[in-house]
Protein backbone atom coordinates (compact mmCIF):
# COMPACT_ATOMS: atom_id res chain seq x y z
CA UNK A 1 0.00 0.00 0.00
CA UNK A 2 3.03 2.27 1.28
CA UNK A 3 4.89 1.47 -2.07
CA UNK A 4 1.56 1.72 -4.21
CA UNK A 5 0.83 5.32 -2.75
CA UNK A 6 4.21 6.74 -3.54
CA UNK A 7 3.91 5.40 -7.49
CA UNK A 8 0.24 7.04 -7.54
CA UNK A 9 1.30 10.15 -6.15
CA UNK A 10 4.67 9.96 -8.27
CA UNK A 11 2.84 9.92 -11.57
CA UNK A 12 -0.38 11.03 -11.38
CA UNK A 13 -1.25 14.84 -11.19
CA UNK A 14 -5.01 16.72 -8.82
CA UNK A 15 -7.17 17.63 -11.98
CA UNK A 16 -10.73 19.27 -11.37
CA UNK A 17 -10.40 19.69 -16.05
CA UNK A 18 -13.43 17.32 -16.56
CA UNK A 19 -17.52 16.95 -16.42
CA UNK A 20 -17.89 17.21 -12.49
CA UNK A 21 -15.28 20.22 -11.49
CA UNK A 22 -17.22 19.77 -8.06
CA UNK A 23 -14.99 16.58 -7.95
CA UNK A 24 -11.09 16.91 -7.06
CA UNK A 25 -9.31 13.50 -8.55
CA UNK A 26 -5.74 12.36 -9.13
CA UNK A 27 -5.46 10.96 -12.72
CA UNK A 28 -2.78 10.31 -14.91
CA UNK A 29 -3.60 13.21 -17.24
CA UNK A 30 -1.69 15.00 -20.58
CA UNK A 31 1.06 16.80 -18.08
CA UNK A 32 2.25 13.48 -16.73
CA UNK A 33 4.67 11.82 -18.30
CA UNK A 34 2.71 8.19 -18.29
CA UNK A 35 -0.26 9.51 -20.34
CA UNK A 36 2.03 9.52 -23.61
CA UNK A 37 3.72 5.82 -22.31
CA UNK A 38 3.73 2.91 -23.52
CA UNK A 39 5.24 1.00 -20.63
CA UNK A 40 3.10 1.56 -17.40
CA UNK A 41 4.33 0.59 -13.91
CA UNK A 42 0.51 -0.12 -12.97
CA UNK A 43 -1.21 -3.08 -15.28
CA UNK A 44 -4.24 -1.52 -17.53
CA UNK A 45 -4.74 1.22 -14.96
CA UNK A 46 -8.02 1.78 -15.61
CA UNK A 47 -8.34 3.86 -12.08
CA UNK A 48 -5.99 6.25 -13.77
CA UNK A 49 -8.46 8.15 -16.17
CA UNK A 50 -12.40 9.34 -15.70
CA UNK A 51 -13.55 7.72 -18.55
CA UNK A 52 -16.51 9.68 -20.21
CA UNK A 53 -19.11 7.29 -19.23
CA UNK A 54 -18.44 7.46 -15.80
CA UNK A 55 -18.29 11.76 -16.03
CA UNK A 56 -21.78 11.04 -17.46
CA UNK A 57 -23.05 8.87 -14.60
CA UNK A 58 -21.50 11.59 -11.83
CA UNK A 59 -22.65 14.38 -13.70
CA UNK A 60 -26.74 13.05 -13.95
CA UNK A 61 -26.35 12.32 -10.26
CA UNK A 62 -24.58 15.68 -9.28
CA UNK A 63 -27.51 17.74 -11.08
CA UNK A 64 -30.41 14.86 -10.43
CA UNK A 65 -29.72 13.82 -6.51
CA UNK A 66 -33.27 12.91 -6.24
CA UNK A 67 -32.92 9.65 -8.72
CA UNK A 68 -30.37 8.06 -5.85
CA UNK A 69 -32.18 9.43 -2.76
CA UNK A 70 -32.39 6.87 -0.50
CA UNK A 71 -30.98 4.29 -2.08
CA UNK A 72 -28.16 1.55 -1.85
CA UNK A 73 -26.07 2.41 -4.82
CA UNK A 74 -23.49 -0.61 -5.92
CA UNK A 75 -21.02 1.14 -8.35
CA UNK A 76 -19.47 -1.66 -10.50
CA UNK A 77 -16.12 -1.16 -11.77
CA UNK A 78 -15.66 1.85 -9.85
CA UNK A 79 -11.77 3.09 -11.57
CA UNK A 80 -10.67 6.06 -10.05
CA UNK A 81 -14.07 5.94 -8.14
CA UNK A 82 -15.62 9.30 -9.31
CA UNK A 83 -19.09 8.23 -9.76
CA UNK A 84 -19.25 6.66 -6.19
CA UNK A 85 -17.87 9.98 -5.09
CA UNK A 86 -20.37 11.49 -6.90
CA UNK A 87 -23.47 9.71 -5.06
CA UNK A 88 -21.52 10.03 -1.30
CA UNK A 89 -21.93 13.84 -2.28
CA UNK A 90 -25.39 13.44 -2.75
CA UNK A 91 -25.82 11.83 0.29
CA UNK A 92 -27.14 8.25 -0.72
CA UNK A 93 -27.93 6.33 1.36
CA UNK A 94 -25.50 3.73 0.79
CA UNK A 95 -22.98 3.37 -1.87
CA UNK A 96 -19.96 0.81 -2.16
CA UNK A 97 -17.32 1.46 -5.22
CA UNK A 98 -16.51 -1.86 -6.27
CA UNK A 99 -13.53 -2.72 -8.61
CA UNK A 100 -11.95 -6.56 -9.01
CA UNK A 101 -8.34 -4.79 -9.18
CA UNK A 102 -7.40 -4.51 -5.74
CA UNK A 103 -4.57 -1.32 -6.92
CA UNK A 104 -8.31 0.78 -8.40
CA UNK A 105 -9.36 0.26 -5.09
CA UNK A 106 -6.61 1.99 -3.02
CA UNK A 107 -6.81 4.49 -6.09
CA UNK A 108 -10.82 4.90 -4.91
CA UNK A 109 -9.83 5.14 -1.04
CA UNK A 110 -7.23 8.07 -1.48
CA UNK A 111 -10.10 9.83 -4.23
CA UNK A 112 -12.43 10.12 -2.05
CA UNK A 113 -10.77 11.57 0.55
CA UNK A 114 -9.43 14.25 -1.58
CA UNK A 115 -13.28 14.59 -1.31
CA UNK A 116 -13.68 13.98 1.94
CA UNK A 117 -16.30 11.35 1.58
CA UNK A 118 -16.53 8.22 2.92
CA UNK A 119 -16.75 5.53 0.24
CA UNK A 120 -16.98 1.58 1.10
CA UNK A 121 -15.37 -0.03 -1.50
CA UNK A 122 -14.40 -3.95 -1.97
CA UNK A 123 -12.70 -5.94 -5.14
CA UNK A 124 -15.82 -8.93 -5.22
CA UNK A 125 -16.93 -10.09 -8.54
CA UNK A 126 -21.08 -9.24 -8.43
CA UNK A 127 -21.53 -10.02 -12.05
CA UNK A 128 -24.11 -12.98 -12.34
CA UNK A 129 -25.52 -12.27 -8.20
CA UNK A 130 -28.43 -10.90 -7.38
CA UNK A 131 -27.05 -7.95 -5.41
CA UNK A 132 -30.25 -8.35 -2.77
CA UNK A 133 -28.20 -5.21 -0.72
CA UNK A 134 -28.55 -2.97 -3.33
CA UNK A 135 -31.10 -1.19 -5.54
CA UNK A 136 -29.08 0.51 -7.86
CA UNK A 137 -26.29 -0.37 -9.89
CA UNK A 138 -24.14 2.20 -11.69
CA UNK A 139 -21.90 0.90 -14.86
CA UNK A 140 -19.10 3.61 -15.97
CA UNK A 141 -17.67 2.71 -19.62
CA UNK A 142 -17.68 -1.14 -19.52
CA UNK A 143 -19.10 -1.79 -22.69
CA UNK A 144 -15.69 -1.57 -24.51
CA UNK A 145 -15.05 -5.53 -24.61
CA UNK A 146 -17.00 -7.93 -26.65
CA UNK A 147 -17.60 -11.12 -24.49
CA UNK A 148 -17.63 -9.29 -21.36
CA UNK A 149 -20.23 -6.69 -22.77
CA UNK A 150 -22.29 -9.78 -23.50
CA UNK A 151 -22.40 -11.39 -20.30
CA UNK A 152 -22.49 -7.92 -18.33
CA UNK A 153 -25.99 -6.59 -20.59
CA UNK A 154 -27.08 -10.50 -19.78
CA UNK A 155 -27.23 -9.86 -15.56
CA UNK A 156 -28.10 -6.28 -16.10
CA UNK A 157 -31.53 -6.91 -17.56
CA UNK A 158 -32.05 -9.98 -15.35
CA UNK A 159 -31.32 -7.49 -12.28
CA UNK A 160 -34.02 -4.49 -14.04
CA UNK A 161 -36.79 -7.09 -14.38
CA UNK A 162 -36.07 -6.91 -10.54
CA UNK A 163 -36.90 -3.49 -10.12
CA UNK A 164 -33.20 -2.66 -9.58
CA UNK A 165 -32.55 0.92 -11.37
CA UNK A 166 -29.50 0.14 -13.41
CA UNK A 167 -27.61 3.48 -15.21
CA UNK A 168 -25.00 3.13 -18.16
CA UNK A 169 -22.76 5.85 -18.84
CA UNK A 170 -21.12 5.35 -22.36
CA UNK A 171 -19.35 7.35 -25.14
CA UNK A 172 -21.57 4.73 -27.44
CA UNK A 173 -18.44 1.90 -27.71
CA UNK A 174 -18.95 -1.09 -29.91
CA UNK A 175 -20.45 -3.32 -27.06
CA UNK A 176 -23.42 -0.86 -27.23
CA UNK A 177 -25.42 -2.58 -30.01
CA UNK A 178 -28.36 -1.16 -31.75
CA UNK A 179 -30.01 -3.89 -29.82
CA UNK A 180 -28.88 -3.39 -26.54
CA UNK A 181 -29.29 0.46 -27.09
CA UNK A 182 -33.18 -0.41 -27.50
CA UNK A 183 -33.62 -2.32 -24.62
CA UNK A 184 -32.60 1.27 -22.85
CA UNK A 185 -33.83 4.84 -22.47
CA UNK A 186 -31.52 7.76 -22.88
CA UNK A 187 -31.70 10.24 -19.58
CA UNK A 188 -28.71 13.05 -21.15
CA UNK A 189 -26.28 13.66 -23.47
CA UNK A 190 -23.12 15.67 -22.54
CA UNK A 191 -20.16 17.50 -24.70
CA UNK A 192 -16.91 15.54 -23.88
CA UNK A 193 -13.98 18.44 -22.81
CA UNK A 194 -11.22 18.38 -25.12
CA UNK A 195 -9.34 16.67 -22.71
CA UNK A 196 -11.64 13.64 -22.62
CA UNK A 197 -11.38 13.36 -26.03
CA UNK A 198 -7.81 13.30 -26.39
CA UNK A 199 -8.12 10.33 -24.19
CA UNK A 200 -11.14 8.42 -26.27
CA UNK A 201 -10.47 9.04 -29.80
CA UNK A 202 -13.09 8.74 -32.55
CA UNK A 203 -15.83 10.05 -29.34
CA UNK A 204 -16.79 13.64 -28.49
CA UNK A 205 -20.06 12.75 -26.37
CA UNK A 206 -20.77 10.82 -23.78
CA UNK A 207 -24.55 9.96 -22.37
CA UNK A 208 -26.20 8.69 -19.52
CA UNK A 209 -29.20 5.37 -20.19
CA UNK A 210 -31.22 3.91 -18.14
CA UNK A 211 -31.48 0.32 -18.91
CA UNK A 212 -35.87 -1.05 -19.43
CA UNK A 213 -37.44 -3.17 -17.26
CA UNK B 1 -23.31 8.36 -42.22
CA UNK B 2 -20.42 7.24 -44.31
CA UNK B 3 -18.67 3.71 -43.05
CA UNK B 4 -14.27 4.18 -43.75
CA UNK B 5 -12.56 1.31 -44.81
CA UNK B 6 -8.49 2.06 -43.99
CA UNK B 7 -5.99 0.60 -45.67
CA UNK B 8 -2.92 -0.09 -43.38
CA UNK B 9 0.61 -1.79 -43.85
CA UNK B 10 2.96 -3.14 -41.69
CA UNK B 11 6.99 -1.61 -42.93
CA UNK B 12 10.39 -1.19 -41.70
CA UNK B 13 10.44 2.11 -39.61
CA UNK B 14 11.02 5.00 -41.41
CA UNK B 15 13.82 5.44 -39.04
CA UNK B 16 15.76 1.84 -39.55
CA UNK B 17 18.71 1.96 -41.64
CA UNK B 18 17.39 -0.55 -44.71
CA UNK B 19 20.14 -3.47 -45.15
CA UNK B 20 19.99 -5.41 -48.57
CA UNK B 21 20.20 -9.32 -48.14
CA UNK B 22 23.79 -10.36 -49.47
CA UNK B 23 21.76 -12.47 -52.66
CA UNK B 24 19.90 -9.37 -53.55
CA UNK B 25 16.22 -11.25 -52.81
CA UNK B 26 15.38 -8.36 -50.90
CA UNK B 27 15.94 -6.28 -47.56
CA UNK B 28 16.76 -7.44 -43.90
CA UNK B 29 13.71 -7.26 -42.17
CA UNK B 30 14.67 -10.14 -39.22
CA UNK B 31 14.65 -8.20 -35.98
CA UNK B 32 14.25 -4.61 -37.84
CA UNK B 33 11.92 -2.24 -35.83
CA UNK B 34 8.44 -2.18 -37.90
CA UNK B 35 6.15 0.12 -37.52
CA UNK B 36 2.69 1.57 -39.50
CA UNK B 37 3.48 3.07 -42.98
CA UNK B 38 3.51 6.65 -41.83
CA UNK B 39 1.04 7.69 -45.22
CA UNK B 40 -1.26 5.20 -43.43
CA UNK B 41 -1.09 7.33 -40.03
CA UNK B 42 -2.42 10.08 -42.09
CA UNK B 43 -5.16 7.90 -43.95
CA UNK B 44 -6.35 6.48 -40.17
CA UNK B 45 -5.92 10.43 -38.96
CA UNK B 46 -8.36 11.76 -41.52
CA UNK B 47 -10.93 8.48 -41.66
CA UNK B 48 -11.24 9.36 -37.40
CA UNK B 49 -11.34 13.02 -38.13
CA UNK B 50 -14.30 12.36 -40.48
CA UNK B 51 -15.89 10.32 -37.32
CA UNK B 52 -15.49 12.87 -35.21
CA UNK B 53 -16.77 14.97 -37.58
CA UNK B 54 -19.86 13.55 -37.45
CA UNK B 55 -18.97 12.47 -41.56
CA UNK B 56 -18.72 8.91 -40.65
CA UNK B 57 -20.42 6.70 -38.21
CA UNK B 58 -17.25 3.50 -38.71
CA UNK B 59 -13.84 3.05 -39.36
CA UNK B 60 -12.49 0.06 -40.17
CA UNK B 61 -8.56 -0.55 -40.35
CA UNK B 62 -7.64 -3.55 -42.64
CA UNK B 63 -4.25 -4.87 -42.85
CA UNK B 64 -2.70 -7.48 -44.79
CA UNK B 65 0.15 -9.95 -43.48
CA UNK B 66 1.43 -11.97 -40.93
CA UNK B 67 0.27 -12.25 -37.13
CA UNK B 68 2.59 -8.91 -36.43
CA UNK B 69 0.05 -7.07 -38.76
CA UNK B 70 -2.10 -7.55 -35.84
CA UNK B 71 0.39 -4.93 -34.03
CA UNK B 72 0.00 -2.26 -36.43
CA UNK B 73 -4.17 -2.83 -36.33
CA UNK B 74 -3.80 -2.40 -32.79
CA UNK B 75 -2.19 1.08 -33.24
CA UNK B 76 -5.04 1.87 -35.57
CA UNK B 77 -7.58 1.17 -32.97
CA UNK B 78 -5.58 2.97 -30.13
CA UNK B 79 -5.74 6.47 -32.72
CA UNK B 80 -9.44 5.76 -32.68
CA UNK B 81 -11.04 3.00 -35.40
CA UNK B 82 -13.75 1.01 -33.97
CA UNK B 83 -12.85 -2.70 -35.46
CA UNK B 84 -9.89 -4.02 -37.56
CA UNK B 85 -9.94 -6.87 -40.06
CA UNK B 86 -6.92 -8.58 -40.13
CA UNK B 87 -6.57 -10.50 -43.56
CA UNK B 88 -3.96 -13.05 -42.47
CA UNK B 89 -0.57 -13.41 -45.04
CA UNK B 90 1.79 -15.34 -44.06
CA UNK B 91 5.38 -17.38 -45.65
CA UNK B 92 6.43 -17.31 -48.93
CA UNK B 93 2.59 -15.79 -50.00
CA UNK B 94 3.48 -12.52 -47.95
CA UNK B 95 7.09 -12.52 -49.70
CA UNK B 96 5.82 -11.99 -52.53
CA UNK B 97 2.59 -9.80 -51.76
CA UNK B 98 2.22 -7.26 -54.06
CA UNK B 99 -0.38 -3.88 -54.74
CA UNK B 100 -2.81 -5.63 -56.85
CA UNK B 101 -3.92 -8.55 -54.34
CA UNK B 102 -3.79 -5.80 -51.57
CA UNK B 103 -6.17 -4.16 -53.97
CA UNK B 104 -7.83 -7.15 -54.83
CA UNK B 105 -8.58 -7.50 -50.95
CA UNK B 106 -9.53 -4.21 -49.97
CA UNK B 107 -12.11 -4.14 -53.10
CA UNK B 108 -13.67 -7.00 -51.61
CA UNK B 109 -13.72 -6.28 -48.11
CA UNK B 110 -15.48 -2.83 -49.20
CA UNK B 111 -18.28 -4.44 -50.81
CA UNK B 112 -18.61 -7.40 -47.45
CA UNK B 113 -18.81 -4.35 -45.10
CA UNK B 114 -21.07 -2.32 -47.38
CA UNK B 115 -17.94 0.61 -47.33
CA UNK B 116 -18.52 4.14 -48.93
CA UNK B 117 -15.07 5.59 -48.65
CA UNK B 118 -11.77 3.72 -48.67
CA UNK B 119 -8.93 5.67 -47.48
CA UNK B 120 -5.14 4.68 -48.00
CA UNK B 121 -1.94 5.79 -47.60
CA UNK B 122 -0.37 7.31 -51.06
CA UNK B 123 2.52 4.53 -51.08
CA UNK B 124 4.24 2.33 -48.74
CA UNK B 125 7.93 3.60 -47.33
CA UNK B 126 9.45 0.28 -48.07
CA UNK B 127 8.29 -0.46 -51.87
CA UNK B 128 6.97 2.77 -52.80
CA UNK B 129 4.61 1.29 -55.28
CA UNK B 130 1.91 3.70 -55.06
CA UNK B 131 -0.67 1.74 -57.19
CA UNK B 132 -3.09 0.24 -54.10
CA UNK B 133 -5.37 3.79 -54.47
CA UNK B 134 -5.59 3.60 -57.83
CA UNK B 135 -5.80 -0.21 -58.28
CA UNK B 136 -8.85 -0.60 -55.90
CA UNK B 137 -10.90 2.19 -57.00
CA UNK B 138 -10.35 0.74 -60.55
CA UNK B 139 -11.67 -2.91 -59.65
CA UNK B 140 -14.49 -1.13 -57.73
CA UNK B 141 -15.28 1.28 -60.54
CA UNK B 142 -15.74 4.00 -58.21
CA UNK B 143 -14.14 7.39 -58.50
CA UNK B 144 -10.48 7.80 -57.11
CA UNK B 145 -8.77 11.45 -55.11
CA UNK B 146 -5.44 10.30 -54.79
CA UNK B 147 -2.84 12.54 -53.32
CA UNK B 148 -5.67 14.37 -50.86
CA UNK B 149 -3.51 17.19 -49.03
CA UNK B 150 -7.72 18.09 -48.20
CA UNK B 151 -11.00 16.31 -48.03
CA UNK B 152 -14.46 17.99 -47.42
CA UNK B 153 -17.73 16.65 -47.74
CA UNK B 154 -19.77 18.50 -50.05
CA UNK B 155 -23.21 17.94 -50.82
CA UNK B 156 -23.42 15.04 -53.30
CA UNK B 157 -19.62 13.18 -51.97
CA UNK B 158 -16.56 15.16 -51.42
CA UNK B 159 -14.45 17.55 -52.51
CA UNK B 160 -10.61 16.27 -52.59
CA UNK B 161 -7.73 18.87 -52.49
CA UNK B 162 -4.93 17.06 -54.53
CA UNK B 163 -1.07 17.42 -54.71
CA UNK B 164 0.40 17.44 -58.34
CA UNK B 165 3.06 18.67 -60.10
CA UNK B 166 3.38 22.33 -60.05
CA UNK B 167 0.26 23.49 -57.41
CA UNK B 168 -2.93 21.71 -56.20
CA UNK B 169 -5.98 20.43 -58.37
CA UNK B 170 -9.39 20.08 -56.88
CA UNK B 171 -11.63 17.31 -57.85
CA UNK B 172 -15.43 16.52 -56.92
CA UNK B 173 -16.10 12.84 -56.54
CA UNK B 174 -19.65 11.12 -55.67
CA UNK B 175 -19.80 8.38 -53.11
CA UNK B 176 -18.24 5.48 -52.39
CA UNK B 177 -15.19 6.92 -53.68
CA UNK B 178 -11.09 5.79 -53.05
CA UNK B 179 -9.05 8.88 -51.51
CA UNK B 180 -5.23 8.51 -50.95
CA UNK B 181 -3.86 10.47 -48.24
CA UNK B 182 -0.43 12.18 -49.11
CA UNK B 183 1.79 14.07 -46.53
CA UNK B 184 0.23 17.31 -45.75
CA UNK B 185 -3.49 15.82 -45.56
CA UNK B 186 -3.09 15.81 -41.21
CA UNK B 187 -0.56 15.37 -38.33
CA UNK B 188 -1.65 12.20 -37.44
CA UNK B 189 -2.30 12.10 -33.54
CA UNK B 190 0.06 9.74 -31.10
CA UNK B 191 -1.66 6.78 -29.35
CA UNK B 192 -1.47 7.43 -26.12
CA UNK B 193 -2.27 4.91 -22.65
CA UNK B 194 -5.66 5.77 -22.18
CA UNK B 195 -6.64 5.06 -25.56
CA UNK B 196 -3.86 1.98 -26.28
CA UNK B 197 -5.24 0.24 -22.82
CA UNK B 198 -9.29 1.24 -24.39
CA UNK B 199 -8.08 -0.34 -28.02
CA UNK B 200 -7.15 -3.91 -26.48
CA UNK B 201 -10.79 -5.14 -26.29
CA UNK B 202 -11.89 -3.32 -29.57
CA UNK B 203 -12.96 -6.42 -32.43
CA UNK B 204 -10.36 -7.87 -34.78
CA UNK B 205 -11.20 -10.37 -36.92
CA UNK B 206 -9.11 -12.76 -38.41
CA UNK B 207 -9.94 -13.69 -42.46
CA UNK B 208 -7.73 -15.14 -45.00
CA UNK B 209 -7.35 -14.20 -48.45
CA UNK B 210 -8.96 -17.47 -49.87
CA UNK B 211 -12.27 -16.51 -47.60
CA UNK B 212 -11.96 -13.57 -49.83
CA UNK B 213 -11.91 -15.21 -52.99
CA UNK B 214 -8.73 -13.68 -53.88
CA UNK B 215 -5.40 -15.19 -55.33
CA UNK B 216 -1.98 -14.64 -54.43
CA UNK B 217 -0.58 -15.75 -57.17
CA UNK B 218 2.36 -13.10 -57.54
CA UNK B 219 1.96 -11.05 -61.00
CA UNK B 220 5.54 -9.16 -60.36
CA UNK B 221 8.74 -10.88 -60.55
CA UNK B 222 11.79 -9.22 -58.45
CA UNK B 223 14.97 -9.65 -60.37
CA UNK B 224 17.38 -8.17 -57.93
CA UNK B 225 17.44 -5.64 -55.56
CA UNK B 226 20.39 -3.56 -55.04
CA UNK B 227 22.24 -0.65 -52.38
CA UNK B 228 21.80 2.87 -54.14
CA UNK B 229 25.17 3.75 -55.77
CA UNK B 230 27.94 4.86 -53.14
CA UNK B 231 28.66 7.99 -53.38
CA UNK B 232 31.90 9.02 -54.84
CA UNK B 233 34.60 11.13 -52.93
CA UNK B 234 34.43 14.73 -53.25
CA UNK B 235 37.73 16.65 -53.89
CA UNK B 236 38.77 20.29 -52.44
CA UNK B 237 40.54 22.99 -54.65
CA UNK B 238 42.71 25.60 -53.59
CA UNK B 239 40.93 28.90 -55.46
CA UNK B 240 38.20 29.54 -57.63
CA UNK B 241 39.53 29.38 -61.16
CA UNK B 242 41.00 25.90 -60.24
CA UNK B 243 37.03 25.39 -59.85
CA UNK B 244 36.17 26.96 -63.06
CA UNK B 245 38.32 25.47 -64.97
CA UNK B 246 37.54 22.56 -63.47
CA UNK B 247 33.95 22.77 -64.33
CA UNK B 248 34.76 23.69 -67.78
CA UNK B 249 36.95 20.76 -68.26
CA UNK B 250 34.04 18.43 -66.42
CA UNK B 251 31.34 20.04 -69.18
CA UNK B 252 28.95 21.53 -66.55
CA UNK B 253 29.41 24.92 -67.57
Amino acid sequence: MQNFKALFLQHTSLTRNHLTPEILLRLVTPSCPLWRSKDSPFEDPFWAFYWPGGQATARYILDNPLIIKDRRVLDVGSGCGATAIAAALRGTKRVLANDIDPVAVMAIKMNAELNNVEVQTDTNNYIGTNCEEFDTILIGDMFYDEDFGNMLFTWLRELASKDKMILVGDPGRHGLTKKRLSQMTLLAQYKMSAENCEENNGFTHTSLWRINK
Amino acid sequence: MARVLVGVKRVIDYAVKIRVKPDKSGVVTDGVKHSMNPFDEIAVEEAVRMKEKKLASEVIAVSCGPTQAQETLRTALAMGADRAIHVEVAGPEYETLQPLHVAKILAKLSQDEKADIVIVGKQAIDDDSNQTAQMTAAILDWPQGTFASKVEKSDSGLTVTREIDGGLEVIKTKLPAVISADLRLNEPRYATLPNIMKAKKKPMKKVSAKDLGVDLAPRIKILSVEDPPVRQAGSIVPDVDTLVAKLKEGGHV
